[in-house]
């Protein structure tokens, strides 16, 4: 059978399968992005952190992904279920990209129009939430963009350890010889990556030009 | 474009998505409610396995299952159904009790099953079926023509004449603990050369070919009848017994418990001559391993 | 219009009453350069003070010490006779509109909303901030519907209107303002200086204006205090000034020579 008639037998664990993928990355990315747009807002205030930050996030991405899965599968609580330890490692992999671009994008605001609205008597909370973030937002969102299509690329290693998700299609082909199982797991998973691009590139580009209006 | 508007539209993604995460805590569990998944290791016999449990809950439930064998491992198929991602796979019972509930080995048949069930519901709520009837552990065998010429049944009678042969094992099997150095201190094997560390793919012919005379293989190994070898009995119990069981979710079984019924059929209805000539149809014969299984089931009176 | 709030009629300028800004000996240094050296000045409320100076003579350094951006290494900088240091940050800010070049204008926000910034963090009710955004943009002269407009899409001066707008929003008694029209062309920034005059002349607020252009100065202020290199070389009214033989003076006034007089 063709490649196309395969996927319509056996969709409903394409189905499965592309949910538990959507799953280990949407969680992981939120989990990162929970804590590391808050560092990053941190490390603006605090500037001495921004080195020790940006830096431990930095080698935390050096490490192979495959060798962090590995470090982590001894841990207590973490390496007992595939799927915390998955998601764990891929949010300390995202972590880069949204530390980065939310120091970055506040950083890159106008610092006259910082200045203007400190002058006005604006409290350092109301300059953040009203000035700096919206102004940043693109580029912030620009790093939610990359942090989520890392990982839905790197949630098919995940399978490797027994996380499930696209991954396990590859590897299953892997050991079938089986190329039509193959790309039933990498077309869905390199799909769900362009689509994320797509419409975050899409939501970045409207917050973008927010910071061009003047 | 307003910021208002964005931000109202970005508030609407995050309750979205906050609303899929509280509904869908486990990853896939509560999806299949309606199916049965059986998983497997990815190796012949794993496959000939899951499909025979995949036929008979078929047939006698007539519930839906999926198949999703292939997985790389005993740690992934474990991980697999802890997250409710499969339903039952085929395990062994050593690899249950050192690699899985992390214990030491015995050579009890029956203390090693009893460990393995009574540890595998307690500490993950997992449900040990009951022992298929053979046994994939490790054998030393020989060429059937000198067990016949040398009237040898069990390893302790072979140990005499261990002198005058040439041993071919594989790498691991020179290192496990539970591998040769124990084989030797069990039986007081005295071989006159250090044994040949041989590629597992090339031993099978080196036997064959009188370039060695024991080897240590699988005892389910589909070759075994085909090259007319012979299994020395372990006599010792040296090797830790391997029984092949369904192990299942605990809470599949409560929502299905015709699925428990269907599989007790299985109990006891392979030997290991049985499962050496499935495999052997499979990897020797190159046939199909579902229509293998079906013929099988059949020809038992295990389905119609 | 509402008067200015607490400090009795704007006309009089009795020697009791107390000025609204005062620099008492104050000093900044940065890093140990001293950018503004022992300054005395005061201005008193419905009075226009121009600062008048070259790049990197102190004149925004002074702005900044007003509203608290820094802080004076030695001597007393005191708005409304409390010293600046004493002052809660935030509320000082908020009772000094500060207008810079270009607007300074959030690019993310409406007319509207940019104008209405200090009202509505100060909690005015809406209608009342509505009102008040319709009637500053009379005041500046810009149309009503320019207020859902966003800043690109003005001209630098109605951008310049709407910093001056954004600036008067919650009334308050001080304006300060650095080179506010600097960037603007020269038909439009006379309008603005013209406009601006008539304007300072019915609030009566204690303005600064910072510039570097002489015509501007003789325009628009009351006194005008000339600052070299961080030091006040002279501080005097508007008409003493233009007669002043100070040889700083005399250089400004060669500079601009030779150019038509607004007047």
């Amino acid at each position: 059978m063709n490649f196309w008639q395969f996927m319509m037998t056996n969709r409903q664990q394409v189905l499965d399968l592309t949910l538990e993928h959507i799953t280990l990355a949407g969680v992981s990315t939120l989990l990162a992005a929970l804590v590391g747009i808050p560092l990053g807002i941190l490390i603006t205030r605090v500037p001495r952190l921004s080195k020790p930050v940006l830096g431990g996030a930095n080698i935390i991405q050096t490490i192979p992904s495959l060798a962090l899965f590995g470090f982590l599968l001894p841990a207590p609580w973490i390496g007992e279920r595939a799927g915390r330890l998955a998601i764990l490692a891929l949010a300390l992999y995202a972590l880069l990209p949204l530390i980065r671009n939310t120091y970055a994008g506040i950083q890159g605001v106008d610092p006259a129009v910082v200045e203007a609205g400190r002058a006005m008597g604006l409290t350092d909370r109301q300059l953040l939430l009203q000035v700096e973030l919206p102004l940043a937002s693109g580029i912030i969102v620009a790093g939610v963009r990359i942090a989520t299509v890392v990982s839905i690329g790197l949630a098919t290693i995940a399978a490797a350890i027994g996380a499930g998700g696209l991954g396990e299609f590859i590897f299953r082909g892997l050991a079938m010889v089986n190329n039509q199982v193959i790309l039933a797991g990498a077309i869905p998973a390199a799909l769900l990556a362009l689509f994320a691009d797509f419409m975050l590139g899409r939501l970045e580009r409207r917050l973008g030009s927010l910071r061009s209006k003047s | 474009m307003t910021i208002d508007s964005i931000r109202a539209r970005v508030a609407q993604i995050i309750c979205a998505l906050l609303v899929y995460l509280l509904l869908f805590p486990s990853v896939g569990c509560e999806r299949h409610a309606d199916r049965i998944v059986v998983g497997s290791k990815n190796f012949t016999e794993q496959l000939i396995l899951g499909e025979l449990f995949a036929q008979v809950i078929e047939a006698r439930t007539h519930l839906p299952v999926e198949r999703r064998f292939y997985l790389a491992g005993t740690f992934i198929c474990q991980q697999a159904i802890l997250a409710g991602r499969i339903d039952i796979y085929p395990e062994y019972t050593g690899t249950a009790l050192t690699a899985v509930l992390k214990q030491q080995p015995s050579g009890d048949k029956a203390e090693v099953y009893r460990r393995v069930k009574q540890g595998y519901e307690k500490q993950f709520g997992l449900i040990a079926g009951p022992p298929l009837g053979f046994d994939d552990s490790f054998a030393m065998v020989i060429r059937g023509e000198d067990a016949r010429r040398l009237h040898l049944r069990t390893l302790s009678q072979a140990a005499a004449f261990t002198p005058q042969w040439r041993a071919g094992f594989g790498y691991e099997f020179m290192e496990r603990p539970d591998g040769y150095k124990g084989l030797v201190a069990s039986y007081g094997l005295r071989f006159a050369e250090a044994p040949r560390i041989m590629d597992l793919g090339l031993i099978t012919r080196a036997l064959r070919e009188h370039q060695v005379d024991i080897i240590a293989g699988n005892n389910t190994d589909g070759l075994i009848p085909a090259l007319d070898f012979f299994v020395l009995e372990d006599d010792h119990h040296y090797f830790p017994p391997y029984e092949a069981v369904a192990v299942m979710r605990g809470e599949m079984l409560k929502q299905h418990p015709q699925v428990g019924a269907a599989l007790d059929a299985l109990a006891g209805a392979i030997s290991d001559e049985d499962m050496r000539r499935l495999n052997y149809a499979v990897d020797g014969e190159h046939r199909d391993a579902a229509v293998v299984v079906k013929e099988f089931l059949r020809q038992r009176g295990l389905i119609r | 219009m509402t008067a200015s709030p607490s400090l009795g009629s704007p006309i009089e300028r009795s020697a009791s009453e107390r000025p609204s800004i005062e620099f008492d000996h104050a000093s900044f240094r940065l890093n140990g350069r001293p950018l503004l050296n022992d300054l005395v000045l005061s201005v008193k409320q419905g009075e226009t003070l121009v600062l008048l100076g070259r790049s990197g003579s102190g004149k925004t350094t002074t702005l900044k010490l007003i509203n608290r951006l820094l802080l004076p290494t030695t001597g007393e900088v005191r708005v409304n006779g409390i010293r600046t240091s004493d002052w809660d940050p935030i509320r000082l800010r908020r009772s000094i509109g500060y207008v810079i070049q270009d607007g300074g204008l959030f690019p993310h926000f409406t007319v509207e909303r940019n104008i209405a910034l200090v009202p509505r963090i100060e909690n005015w009710p809406r209608a009342r901030v509505e009102a008040r955004v319709r009637e500053l943009l009379a005041t500046v002269g810009l149309n009503q519907d320019l207020a859902s407009r966003y800043p690109s899409q003005l001209s630098g001066g109605q951008r310049q209107r709407v910093g001056v707008a954004r600036a008067l929003a919650a009334d308050p008694p001080i304006l300060i303002l650095d080179e506010a029209f600097g960037a603007l062309d020269p038909i439009t920034r006379s309008e603005m200086q013209k406009e601006f005059r008539a304007l300072q002349q019915r609030m009566r607020k204690a303005v600064i204006f910072v510039t570097h252009d002489l015509r501007e100065a003789m325009l628009l202020a009351d006194r005008i205090a000339l600052l070299e290199e961080g030091s006040l070389i002279v501080d005097l009214p508007v008409a003493q000034f233009s007669r002043s033989e100070h040889p700083l003076v005399r250089a400004y006034e060669e500079a601009f020579s030779g150019l038509p007089d607004p007047e």
